[in-house]
């Protein structure tokens, strides 16, 4: 008993953050129909940017995040700005192809500049768990686990109960029917990729203390995140968490009662079970419904 | 038929021309080649997956090449490199290879990185009768292909790496020895033998075995194995660990209080900042590894490779698979000067038939291209990296035993 309940808190804790990672993804998709594959590279450089002032000042990891984040909320700003603009109305491919680009430029500069190592911020906490009857709950995941639900909290109370968000999903839901009531939907798109990747700010600021990380790690981050979404939905911010819960239960479940081996392949037949039952995904449909009401 | 007269003449015409174009190069060719630098061909994962291993041992070549050439080069002439980047892609580093030898024309090759991709990689320079000397890749399956031009510059396959560490488990004495071990693995072709191996000959010795996973490459999250660990409390956990999983296996046993006595671990604490930076100075203390090379030992010019990769590359101290891609090529200059002349086939033979001393001590090799020699045991002690197996290597004769609990 003790056993599932370790597995299930550990894949409750782990999926949590999963969740924060993939947010800023499904929010991009949502609203402007772009593959962000840069999201894992800018998960990575917030990561970087993070080890180093821990490194160099010693300020906690999650807590650097308070600077970190309008860091990459301007830098979401200007990517859009100056790049995204540029394919609006493209096919999906083409998003692919740009950030793609963008993710190759990121690796680059960080091999460039930080080098190409293994970095992993370790906080005096980092290897100490809380005990609660026999369970034990890592510190740095739990302390991860709660930042990333404030974040997802707040998110989600942004995109509901402001003018803003409900503009930005508004233009998610129909484009021209927002342009109507007045929402522009470049000042909009460019919000809404701002904020995306302004979830990197603390998802990378996380991933920096959780797994150690080096320039190249994005392409493991992007394709795990990717399923995560595909798994909840294209778009749909509650998918996420959902399809982040299923692969962190997958993960240490089938590690406790089967084999770790087994874990990945597990979740991709999870994934290819929902999509033969629903193609849209888990939540896939249902988000642009909830935005309307 | 008058096309297929037409058709004829032209493909004499053309015939003819090849050849004479043929004929036109070679004499020159071969009284200028003398002058002409010596041209190595390359490829090296140097972007994504294993693009921390590939640049470091462009490094370890850069150094090679900068050395040889201060003293006067190769057989009299200068060396230059033609390094390409596969992408740690296994497509890619056949198609660089293929280039290098068939448009390039290099005059010689040295390896890549990884099993994965030397595995094709040496199997196009077998095919083009090129020696292929590679600093990485010592899977067992790369040597049952019967290949004769595939050299592996390191002291030995990777089912044999770990026997260091079974001679020094039997050196103990009987109350000394663990009585159970527990031996979680990547799935990863450079870790498995190496585990494998080391559990049979445990059980060989009496070790029960009490515990044993394979888990996928892109885990993250080891607190499973963790809690799995120190539920069965075994007294020896030999990790085939490559680095993410290395640094994350020792972080959950920190986290869930579980310090079994004796640490083995695969390669991941042979990247010794970034290891001891990951899982905390003093959580190091006592883990063991084998490894192939170290900054310290005295064999020849291991010295003058630390100092001059300092100087190059601001003051680091080189990694493992910079100094296994300096060793690959002194094995490749070693062939060349002793043969003394660019004959693949004559290199490949001599190579076969003798040994050559590198910075990773004497190296010889079985017709099969496989290395005859044995690994270093190596243990974190003090925050520093001792050698403390074989006796002749050893920096110290001290062994932490039991490990310290985590600190």
């Amino acid at each position: 008993m003790t056993q599932l309940v370790q597995a299930v808190a550990l894949g409750v804790l782990i999926g949590g953050v999963y969740a924060l990672l993939a947010s800023g993804l499904t929010l991009i998709f949502g609203v402007m129909h772009v593959v962000n594959v840069a999201h894992g590279a800018l998960l990575v450089l917030v990561a970087m940017l993070t080890w180093w002032m821990w490194r160099h000042t010693g300020i906690d990891p999650i807590v650097a995040s308070v600077v970190t984040t309008p860091l990459m909320f301007g830098l979401g700003w200007a990517l859009y700005r100056g790049l995204v603009v540029r394919i609006r109305g493209a096919p999906a491919s083409m998003s692919v192809l740009l950030t793609f680009g963008l993710a190759l430029t990121i690796e680059g500069v960080l091999n460039v500049t930080a080098g190409n190592k293994f970095r992993s911020a370790t906080p005096g906490y980092f290897e100490e768990s809380y005990r609660i009857r026999g369970v034990s709950l890592p510190k740095p995941q739990l302390y991860g686990f709660l930042a990333a639900v404030a974040v997802l909290a707040l998110l989600y109370v942004v995109l509901t109960r402001t003018w803003t968000g409900r503009a930005i999903r508004a233009t998610a839901q129909n484009p021209d029917g927002a342009a109507l009531i007045g929402v522009s939907a470049t000042a909009t798109a460019a919000l809404a990729f701002a904020i995306g990747t302004a979830t990197t700010g603390v998802g990378g600021s996380i991933m920096s203390v959780l797994y150690p990380f080096f320039p190249a790690s994005h392409y493991d981050w992007i394709s795990r995140l990717l399923s995560i979404i595909v798994l909840g939905g294209l778009g749909s911010l509650p998918g996420a968490l959902v399809g982040a819960l299923v692969l962190g239960l997958a993960e240490t479940l089938t590690a406790t009662y089967g084999s770790l081996r087994w874990s990945t392949l597990v979740f991709y037949v999870v994934i290819l079970a929902v999509l033969l039952v629903r193609k849209q995904g888990i939540f896939g449909a249902r988000l642009r419904e909830d935005v309307a009401s | 038929m008058a096309g297929l007269l037409s058709r004829l003449a032209l493909l004499t015409t053309a015939a003819l021309a090849t050849a004479v174009a043929g004929c036109g190069e070679r004499p020159s060719a071969s009284s200028a080649d003398s002058d002409k630098p010596i041209r190595i061909g390359i490829s090296l994962p140097l972007t994504g997956d294993f693009s921390q291993p590939g640049t470091q041992a462009k490094r370890g070549y850069e150094v090679w090449v900068n050395m040889v050439n201060a003293k006067g080069g190769l057989l009299g002439r200068q060396v230059e490199l033609k390094i390409t980047d596969d992408a740690s892609n296994q497509d890619t580093v056949v198609a660089d290879y293929t280039r290098l030898i068939t448009q390039d024309k290099v005059d010689l090759l040295l390896g890549t990185f990884s099993s994965l991709l030397n595995y094709p990689a040496s199997a196009v320079a077998e095919k083009n009768g090129m020696l292929y000397v590679e600093p990485a890749g010592g899977a067992p399956r790369m040597f049952e292909r019967g290949f004769k031009y595939l050299i592996y510059a390191q002291p030995a396959t990777a089912p044999k790496q770990a026997d260091v560490m079974l001679d020094w488990v039997e050196s103990l004495a009987a109350d000394q020895r663990p009585k159970t071990a527990a031996y979680p693995t990547q799935d990863d072709p450079f870790t498995r033998p190496v585990i494998e191996t080391l559990q049979a000959g445990l059980e060989a010795l009496g070790v029960r075995t009490v515990y044993s996973t394979v888990y996928p490459p892109d885990a993250t999250n080891f607190q499973t194995i963790a809690s799995a660990l120190a539920a069965r409390k075994p007294d020896l956990v030999a990790q085939g660990a490559v680095f993410e999983d290395g640094v994350g296996l020792v972080r959950s046993l920190k986290q869930l209080g579980f310090s079994p006595k004796v640490l083995f671990q695969t390669s991941a604490p042979s990247n010794a900042g970034q290891y001891s930076d990951g899982v905390g100075a003093a959580n190091t203390e006592g883990v063991f590894y084998t490894v192939s090379w170290n900054e310290k030992a005295k064999t020849p010019l291991n010295g003058d490779f630390v100092a001059a990769y300092g100087k190059a590359y601001g003051g680091e101290t080189p990694a493992e698979d910079a100094a296994d891609a300096f060793a690959a090529a002194q094995v490749l200059q070693a062939a060349v000067e002793a043969v003394g002349r660019i004959d693949q086939k004559a290199l490949a033979d001599w190579l076969h038939a003798n040994s050559v001393d590198t910075i990773l001590g004497k190296l010889n090799w079985d017709e099969t291209g496989a290395p005859q020699s044995q690994f270093l045991l190596a243990q974190w002690q003090r925050g520093k990296v001792e050698i403390v197996l074989p006796a002749d290597r050893a920096t110290t004769t001290t062994v932490i035993h039991p490990k310290p609990g985590w600190q």
